[in-house]
This record gives structure tokens, C-alpha cells and sequence, in this order.
């Protein structure tokens, strides 16, 4: 399993930091995406009569947002202009993310149970998972087993699909 | 005193000891999983409580905290992924003993370490919590900026690998906690005319999304590779030789956990740093580490233990969260209705001696049920990694959705997470961003109020004692990357000459 979590313990390879740069060059530019939305939306507030006005937030946190951004944008700058050697496996990203989409439209027609199935089946197999029947099985099962405990049990209640599950 | 023991009265009920036993064995075994720390944890089960009476759901939710760290420790020895970076340390020495065969008393010593920390840290806690609310009870607006200042600058600097990627992650957390309506004018902020975007976007919910989520995303893009259990052997019993190198290390461990993780200041993971590094000078057995040396699992490991429950002081008497985890802990509160700060102890004070007493039981429950079930935790390790994240997968929807309530929060969670892989690959730390999206709109309250009452005079933040030193703090810990760049170029060139 790769050790993903921040921390000394990861190994720095070239490969590894190039990726890391590039991937915070991207954050940046995104940041910076975002001081200027961050900044318009805090310009159409109306101010108040307080000493400090509704936008005195979002403004300050707009401008940290560019200088921070900025600053991760260009630290990283020779990585970006790079043609990236994109990673692999990309499109199940893609995949997974339509899923979700997909499952949270789905949610109050088809229900917990069904939904809940799908999710796991379609992430266990984009992560690798062999047996597409056993993966139906186990999430089936983890299904029903979460709707019992949340929706029976606790009282938590769960969109139901038309069966009732 | 006595409302300690009324705590416990409170506490032992057989039903509140049922919750409490609960709530350990779930917050174990989901903290066991690896990649879970115990801020995701207790995030993903912060929705088994939400239904139960408040004294209940804060014993259970005591029992999730501590469990989610015991089991996170676990992790840490036999799979070398450590769920948090308060637990980085424990897996430096740990995962080498376990793969020179003596996991078992790996895990006896962090097991046995964690209830002598634990306990001392929460008779410490019982202590200081009273007291530091006393004195807090007579702190302005003011002094809750300054404190806030402290934390968020300490919080970046501390938690990441350098201030600037520490900033970004507090500045995007910030962001996002700016969503919803302005509570003193009425008017919505970054909703974009999205009304489930009005009521701003629910801390579990960025929890949830930036650690689960970015989590199970980095292992799609990745592709998952091999995860190396080292097997158990032997009952985990710690020999005398085992015992007699360890008790120091739980104790100088205690010493550095509790005062460090009790500061306003944003620093966890930091006392089980220097622990590990005082047990490596400190040691007879020097040679041993870096293969597996015992003192470097029991030091680290009670730091942790210790740090947890100190982070409880700021977070209980001034409501002040200093970790991704208390972030989440105060979100749990408010649900069930609790306003941390200085008045939780007078308003509230059954349920906070309650909650005090329990998280010594729980302590006690972890012991008695750890030691014993430790293969059965380990088995757990053993479910493979699509298995784990797929599930992780389908609770982190059900997390979402219990928080929120609506499939707004379902497709908010789905980009927040694609944020958490970014910040990820970026090796920008995610939990200084749970911990700006919990402070920044408390700050700008507090900064407002401050305003108001000195009618628009920005001196009135530097107004005390107590505020003055604070700023400082804050200047001195803004510039001490540039100090030490500063002397460092100094050296470099004194060495050169």
C-alpha cells in the first residue's frame, strides 16, 4: 500500500517531487481561480453600519488566497511549463467521480440499500478488486447491515427506495 | 472533586457503560483501518450518535476518540501507514520491531503506554480543565483573537511541511468556512444563489471529504500495490527487560504530551516528535534505533495519548480546537446542543464531568478489551484495500448525508474530495483546513464583537496584558522561519570563510 499520508516517512524520489510540484503548481493556480471569485463575491455585499462590514472576510481571505496561491504557482513554475506525463490511471478518477454523481442523484429514487450497493461494487472494482459477483455480495451485504443499524436501530433516517429499502 | 464522582455515577450506569463499551470497540475497529486516523474516525462515526440522548451520544463519542487512537496505533506497527501524523513517530520504531518478530510487544508497550497516558493526561485534564476555565470566563473578545491568532499561525507553521504549504491548506479551509449566511447582516457568501449552500458547508462533511475521500482517490490514481501485515507472534506480554525500558519512556512521554498539547497552539504531533528524539538521546540502547528499539514506540505513543487528552483543555474551557480532531469533537458538541468555552463547565457541567469520567473508563475498557482481542484487530488488516476504501466509500456517503441531509451535500463532498487529492499530491497537509474552517468564522465573530464594543478602535486588541503577549507570539512564530534561514546562511558562510 502506498503511504500516502503527510509526514517525514514518505520517500523523495525525483519522480515523486516532480509530481508534488507539479500538483502544487496546479493547487495554486486554482487558489489563485479562486482569490478572484472569492474577491467579486465580496464586492457585491452590501455593508453594514458595524466597523467591520461583511466583507472584510472574504476580502481578506481573497487576498491570502492569491499571494499563497501565487507564491505555490511560482515556486513550482518550471514544473508547469513541462509537458506532463500524465498518471495512469486518471480515468478511474473520472469514472469514480461520475459515480458519486450519479449515486447522490440516484439516492432518494432507488434508496439506500441499491445505491449503497452500486457505490462499493463500481469503487471496489476501479481500485482493483477480483470476483465482480463477490464485490455485488459484500456490498450488498454492507449495505443492508448500515441501513439495519442507522435506519432500524438508531432511528437515522435513510432514503428509502419504492421496496422500502 | 465531587463532580467527578458524580460523573462517574453518571458514567457507570449500566446503559452509559454499554455506550461506552460501544464506542471503543467501534472507534477501535474502524481506527484500526488503515489510512483512517482518528479525526476521519470520528467524523465517520459522528452520525451512530446523533440520535441518542447528549449524555449518552458524548460518553459514546468519548469511547469513538480514544478507541480511534488506540487503533490508529496498531495500524501503525503491523502496516507502517500511520492514519495521522501524530502517529508517524509511533510507526518509526514500531513497524521495525514488528518486522523483527516482536510486534506483540510493540503493541503491548503502545497499549500499555496509551492507558498509562491516557489516564495521568485525563487526571491532568480533570485538573487543569476547572481552572483554565476560570480564568477564562474573565477573557474579551479580544483575547479570544489574539488566542485564535496563535493558533492559526501556529497551526500552519507546526503541521506541515513548511508555513507556506501549512497557509494554503489554513486559507482554503477559511474559504470554505465563509460559505453560508452572514450572521450579522443576513446576506449569503459564496452560496451562489445555491440555497443548500446557505446554512454553509457542515465540518464533517470537509472532513470526511478532504481525508476519506482525498484518500481513497489518491489510491484510484495511484493503483493500489501491496500491503505488508507483519504477522503477530507470541502474546502480546512484555517481558521484564521489555517493562523496564518502557516505563520511563511512558512517563517523559506523559511529561511532554499533556503541557504541549494543552497550549492554544496547534500541536499534536509535535510532542510525539520530541519524544521520540529525547528517548534517542536519552537511551543505552542508541544503536537499536532505527531497528526497532522499544523506548521509541512507549515514548512517542503515550505523547500521543497524553496530547489527546490535553488538546481537551483549550477545546473544553475555551472552546479553542487545536487538531483536525477537536475540530470534529467541537462539531459533535455543538450537535448535541453543547457550547464548548468557559461557561460549559458551569451551564453544563453534569455532562462534562460525565464526559470526563468516562474517558477514564474508556481507557480502562481499551486495556481490558485490547490486549486480548489484539489478533482480532490485526485479522482486520487483512481485508484488502479495495474492500477498505470501497467501504470507507459508502460510510463517507452516509456521513455526508446524515450530516447534511440532501444530495447538494453529496456532490459538495465529491469536489471537496477531489480538493483533498490535489492538496494531497500537493503535499499540502489537510488538517490545518478542518482546523481555519472551525476558527476563522469565530475569529470574525469575535474580531466584530471586539470592534462593536470599542466602537470601531482597533486598539482595543492590544488592550491587555495578555493580548500583547499573544501578538507577540504570533510575530515571533511568523518570523522564525526567516531567523532560522538567517542563521543558517550565517553558519554557512562563517564555515566558509
Amino acid at each position: 500500500m502506498t503511504d500516502l499520508e503527510e509526514g517525514p516517512v514518505r520517500p523523495e524520489t525525483p519522480e515523486v517531487e516532480h509530481a508534488e510540484a507539479r500538483a502544487s503548481g496546479l493547487l495554486g493556480v486554482i487558489m489563485v481561480i479562486a482569490a478572484v471569485v472569492v474577491l467579486v463575491d465580496a464586492a457585491r455585499l452590501r455593508d453594514s453600519d458595524d466597523a467591520l462590514g461583511p466583507a472584510a472576510a472574504p476580502t481578506l481571505l481573497g487576498v491570502l488566497l492569491g499571494l499563497v496561491g501565487g507564491a505555490l504557482a511560482f515556486q513550482s513554475r518550471h514544473f508547469l511549463r513541462t509537458p506532463k506525463a500524465r498518471p495512469a490511471h486518471l480515468w478511474r478518477l473520472a469514472v469514480l467521480v461520475v459515480t458519486l454523481v450519479v449515486y447522490a442523484l440516484l439516492l432518494p429514487l432507488m434508496g439506500f440499500v441499491v445505491c449503497g450497493t452500486g457505490l462499493f461494487t463500481v469503487a471496489a472494482l476501479l481500485l482493483g478488486a477480483p470476483h465482480p459477483a463477490r464485490v455485488v455480495a459484500y456490498g450488498w451485504t454492507l449495505a443492508v447491515v448500515v441501513f439495519l443499524v442507522f435506519d432500524v436501530l438508531i432511528g437515522l433516517s435513510l432514503p428509502a427506495g419504492p421496496w422500502g429499502f | 472533586m465531587g463532580d467527578l464522582l458524580n460523573g462517574f455515577a453518571d458514567a457507570l450506569t449500566p446503559g452509559n457503560l454499554l455506550w461506552a463499551f460501544v464506542g471503543v470497540t467501534i472507534g477501535t475497529a474502524v481506527g484500526v483501518l488503515p489510512g483512517i486516523g482518528p479525526a476521519l474516525t470520528v467524523a465517520l462515526l459522528l452520525p451512530v450518535t446523533f440520535r441518542l440522548e447528549p449524555a449518552a451520544a458524548l460518553i459514546m463519542f468519548a469511547g469513538i476518540y480514544y478507541g480511534g487512537m488506540y487503533g490508529g496505533s496498531t495500524t501503525s506497527i503491523l502496516l507502517n501507514t500511520p492514519g495521522e501524523s501524530a502517529s508517524v513517530a509511533t510507526a518509526l520504531e514500531g513497524n521495525k520491531m514488528a518486522r523483527a518478530g516482536r510486534g506483540a510487544a510493540a503493541l503491548a508497550t503502545a497499549a500499555l503506554g496509551s492507558f498509562v497516558a491516557g489516564t495521568i493526561g485525563t487526571i491532568a485534564l480533570s485538573a487543569a480543565a476547572p481552572f483554565v476555565a476560570d480564568i477564562a470566563v474573565n477573557f474579551g473578545p479580544p483575547e479570544y483573537v489574539a488566542l485564535m491568532a496563535v493558533a492559526f499561525v501556529t497551526v500552519s507553521a507546526l503541521l506541515g511541511p513548511s508555513l507556506l504549504k501549512g497557509g494554503a491548506s489554513l486559507v482554503i479551509g477559511a474559504t470554505i468556512g465563509l460559505v453560508g449566511i452572514d450572521t450579522q447582516t443576513g446576506q449569503a457568501r459564496l452560496a451562489f444563489g445555491l440555497p443548500s449552500l446557505f446554512d454553509g458547508i457542515d465540518v464533517v462533511i470537509v472532513v470526511v471529504a478532504l481525508f476519506a475521500l482525498g484518500e481513497t482517490f489518491a489510491h484510484l490514481v495511484a493503483g493500489t500495490g501491496d500491503s505488508r501485515v507483519e504477522p503477530l507472534r507470541g502474546a502480546p506480554m512484555l517481558s521484564r527487560e521489555d517493562f523496564r525500558r518502557s516505563w520511563p519512556a511512558w512517563l517523559r512521554g506523559t511529561a511532554l504530551g499533556f503541557p504541549i498539547g494543552s497550549l492554544p497552539a496547534g500541536g499534536a504531533d509535535v510532542p510525539t516528535f520530541l519524544s521520540y528524539s529525547l528517548e534517542k538521546r536519552l537511551s543505552k540502547h542508541r544503536s537499536q534505533f532505527g531497528h526497532g528499539a522499544i523506548e521509541g514506540v512507549a515514548g512517542p505513543e503515550a505523547a500521543n495519548n497524553a496530547a489527546a487528552a490535553g488538546v481537551l483543555v483549550p477545546l473544553l474551557t475555551i472552546g479553542l480546537p487545536t487538531s483536525a480532531t477537536a475540530a470534529v469533537i467541537l462539531t459533535a458538541f455543538q450537535s448535541y446542543g453543547l457550547q464548548p468555552g468557559p461557561q460549559l463547565f458551569s451551564e453544563s457541567g453534569e455532562l462534562v464531568w460525565a464526559l470526563i469520567a468516562s474517558l477514564y473508563i474508556g481507557n480502562v475498557l481499551l486495556l481490558v478489551l485490547n490486549l486480548p482481542l489484539v489478533r482480532a484487530w490485526a485479522r482486520l488488516l487483512t481485508i484488502p484495500a479495495y474492500g477498505i476504501y470501497a467501504g470507507v466509500l459508502v460510510f463517507a456517503c452516509l456521513g455526508a448525508f446524515a450530516a447534511g441531509g440532501t444530495i447538494a451535500d453529496l456532490i459538495v463532498l465529491t469536489v471537496l474530495g477531489l480538493l483533498g487529492l490535489l492538496m494531497r499530491s500537493a503535499g499540502v497537509p489537510v488538517a490545518p483546513a478542518v482546523v481555519g474552517l472551525i476558527l476563522a468564522p469565530l475569529a470574525e465573530q469575535q474580531l466584530r464583537r471586539s470592534l462593536a464594543l470599542s466602537e470601531g478602535d482597533w486598539s482595543t486588541l492590544v488592550s491587555s496584558p495578555l493580548t500583547v503577549v499573544l501578538w507577540i507570539v504570533v510575530l515571533l512564530a511568523l518570523l522564525s522561519p526567516l531567523l532560522r534561514r538567517l542563521i543558517q546562511t550565517r553558519k554557512a558562510t562563517s564555515l566558509k570563510h
